[in-house]
């Protein structure tokens, strides 16, 4: 069923798709939404038939919640949406970072706010992924900016889901959703799957302890397990009236992946040792890319893991640089804390590059505004 | 197995109030899975948010406690992710008829195995007793200070017109047919309904004279009428079902495919 | 078999008061530890399960007890004999 190691020239979402299954996903609950219908659709030829279940539900509300529902049946289960339907998703978010469930969500992002732009590419949920839902959580998501990293990422996005029984999304958007590109798929990928509480195991999620993230208590199995999105106590006992056991609940769920930011944090640099670097992610780091290529005295930070925030790599390249130009298709959304971060590191100066509309700046508008800059 | 093998004995006293309707669905609900020498092992309960959400809470079993609403979408991936588990809904009718309305309807029409239990006290009780889509019309409550001013959903009824499997409506004062409709409900294939018209003396019957329990159940044995009988007299408008009256019985027992049928995964829990 | 009211869980809603189609129990005046009127099972010689063991004739208070406070118990030979 999954495709076999080799050369591939795919569609971003396709890549994802494929990703998906050699992760070794078995449930897909999908709405259709511009630009990440493909997903759906291609998940729904490849499932159908095969002892993984794809559903279409009646709204993307239903969608992440019987997404949710499986994984407590033990199936590595995924969504695929877009800005409007990712909004409707935020309360089950919630419940699934509280309930500590594993899922994959995929944010295929387009122009907002509201229904926007439905066919071009923006960056606008950038800050909602990690603040979509009330309450204080942490996550992880992940930024494409090829048709090869929409397959890879989509497995590490299953592999960091289970490892620490957090919601994980695929933040991509309209152009790398839908660009046309090379894909290989290796012979050897890691596959890490969650710790099962009662099932001894040699895997990476064995590898973090007990009370950092508990096993997990699959359905069926005589666990009697009792999951619920109130505060609840390691007995998983309502508790909401203990400030005590409210404490110690939430803020496990964020330290678990804080303290493991080493493990998560996804990057690559090109000309680190530049006095000018552009921070960027996703379509919005192509343009600076081809700029960084030809130039030298430009470096270019892209990141791949944007939650939980990479404070150390910014931080890192911050510290050996004088500039900082950050590349968004949005108003600025993760400029604000990079800024912090890079102006705390020592660097002189923090720009931002913001571009809405629908297309990724191009290398001659991050071109303009590094002269702007005096960079070059 | 014992009542107290079947629910969680260090939970108790449970919360609800005292004369509140679950308690009695609680029992009625233990007795029919018992009888029917079903397995807890083998058995998911799934709640969503509100005072009868929380009976999954009290059984020994895996549980899962939802969001307000969704429980029958959380159930739905449960069990076509798990096939061989039986999965029961607890709900309520705010829960499921207002906030849950799509998830329920999709769910009577998509068909999957699931028997799903919803507690109907005409109330949104947990909150403190505002208006629900089942309060019965010019009734008080905290949202509605002078009169419920819209009509009630009859939400067997939706679940008649959407497709479901089995549909049967009694209240807390017909313990034994109620039983007898758990039971047809648990072992049915497809989507099996099954609506209680039950009391919620603090918060519903207290602001509507009727703060004493057996005065709630008086109102329910007086206003039932066996649906089959209630069809034949005229009505103008919906009210408390079928104008003042509630019907009760059996409205539907089907044998449409059940959605893992139409899949092709036919493993009925 | 007789009727016995659990004080630790009886919340005096009176519901086996009202449901008893033999009128075995009545409204208690006492308060109870948990701070309830429970109900009395102050006519158990009238319950239909009076002298039976086995299958039980009649469970309505057993099924209508909100708080699953009501249990049965067997009966002494005195209770057995009114």
């Amino acid at each position: 069923m999954r495709a076999q190691p080799g050369e591939y020239f795919l569609q971003g979402n396709e890549a994802c798709v494929e990703g998906a299954i050699v992760a070794g996903v078995r449930f897909f609950a999908g709405y259709p939404i511009t630009p990440s219908t493909e997903i759906a659709e291609g998940l729904a030829r490849r499932l159908t038939g095969t002892d993984g279940i794809f559903l279409q539900m009646e709204d993307e509300i239903a969608c992440i919640s019987a997404v949710i529902g499986a994984s407590w049946g033990g199936a590595k289960s995924m969504t695929a949406t877009s800005g409007p339907g990712f909004s409707l998703m935020q309360e089950a978010i919630g419940y699934a970072a509280m309930s500590e469930t594993p899922i994959v969500i995929v944010n295929v992002m387009r122009g907002g706010p509201s229904t926007g732009q439905p066919t071009r590419a923006s960056q606008g949920d950038v800050m909602q992924t990690k603040w979509g839902s009330h309450g204080d959580y942490q996550v992880i998501a992940f930024a494409p900016a090829s048709v090869q990293e929409m397959f890879d990422l989509t497995v590490e996005a299953f592999n960091y889901a289970e490892k620490y029984r957090v919601p994980a999304f695929l933040l991509s958007d309209a152009e790398v959703g839908h660009m046309r590109g090379p894909l290989t798929i290796p012979d050897k990928i890691r596959i890490v799957n969650r710790k099962e509480k009662g099932v001894k195991r040699s895997d990476e999620a064995y590898d973090i302890s007990d009370e950092l993230v508990h096993p997990f208590p699959v359905f069926g199995r005589g666990n009697k397990t009792m999951i619920t999105g109130m505060t609840h106590a390691e007995d998983s006992r309502i508790e909401p009236e203990d400030p005590g056991i409210h404490q110690e609940l939430v803020k496990r769920l964020s330290e678990k992946v804080l303290v493991n930011r080493k493990d998560i944090n996804k990057w690559d640099v090109m000309c680190p040792g530049s006095k000018t670097m552009v921070v960027s992610y996703g379509a919005a780091s192509l343009g600076a890319m081809e700029v960084a290529a030809q130039d030298d005295r430009i470096g270019l930070l892209r990141l791949k893991t944007i939650w939980p925030f990479p404070e150390e790599p910014v931080a890192e390249i911050a510290s050996q640089c004088d500039r900082m130009l950050v590349c968004e298709m949005n108003l600025g959304q993760l400029y604000g804390d990079i800024k912090r971060v890079a102006l705390e590191a020592g660097c002189r100066k923090v720009e931002l590059l913001s571009k809405i509309g629908g297309d990724p700046p191009t290398p001659n508008e991050v071109r303009h505004k590094l002269r702007e800059m005096g960079a070059i | 197995m014992e009542l107290f093998d079947f629910y969680r004995k260090d939970r108790w006293p449970h919360v609800f109030c005292p004369g509140c309707g679950n308690g009695t669905v609680m029992n009625c609900f233990y007795r029919a899975f018992n009888d029917l020498g079903l397995s807890l092992d083998r058995t998911a309960f799934v709640g969503g948010i509100g005072c009868s959400s929380r009976i999954p809470l009290y059984i020994n079993s895996d549980a899962l406690h939802t969001t307000h609403g969704r429980a029958i979408a959380f159930a739905t991936g449960l069990k076509l992710a798990s096939p061989e588990l039986k999965v029961v809904v607890f709900t309520g009718d705010g829960d499921l008829g207002a906030i849950g309305g799509n998830h329920f309807i999709n769910g009577c029409r998509r068909n999957l195995d699931m028997t799903v239990i919803c507690i109907n006290n005409n109330i949104y009780g947990m909150t403190g007793g505002q208006a629900s889509i089942t309060t019965p019309h010019d009734f008080m409550s905290t949202t509605t200070p002078s009169g419920n001013k819209e009509y009630p959903f009859d939400l067997a009824e939706i679940a008649v017109a959407a497709g479901a499997n089995y549909v049967a409506r009694w209240t807390t004062r017909q313990v034994h047919e109620l039983t007898k409709s758990i039971k047809t409900a648990l072992q049915k294939k497809g989507f099996a309904f099954v609506e209680i018209v039950s009391q919620c003396p603090i918060n519903f019957g207290r602001r509507n004279k009727m703060a004493d329990p057996t005065q709630l159940l008086d109102w329910f044995k007086e206003s039932s009428v066996r649906r089959d009988k209630a069809r034949a007299a005229a009505v103008d408008h919906v009210d408390l079902n079928l104008a003042g009256q509630i019907t009760v019985g059996e409205f539907v027992d089907r044998n449409r495919e059940s959605y893992q049928e139409l899949i092709g995964v036919v493993k009925h829990g | 078999m007789k009727p016995v009211v659990d004080p630790k869980l009886c919340k005096g809603c009176n519901i086996c008061v009202y449901i008893c189609p033999k009128k075995c129990y009545s409204r208690g005046a006492e308060i109870s530890d948990m701070g309830y009127f429970d109900a009395v099972v102050d006519a158990h010689e009238k319950c239909y399960n009076h002298n039976r063991s086995g299958k039980l004739l009649c469970e309505l208070c057993i099924l209508s007890c909100p708080d699953q406070a009501i249990s049965w118990h067997p009966e002494t030979e005195e209770e057995q004999s009114r």
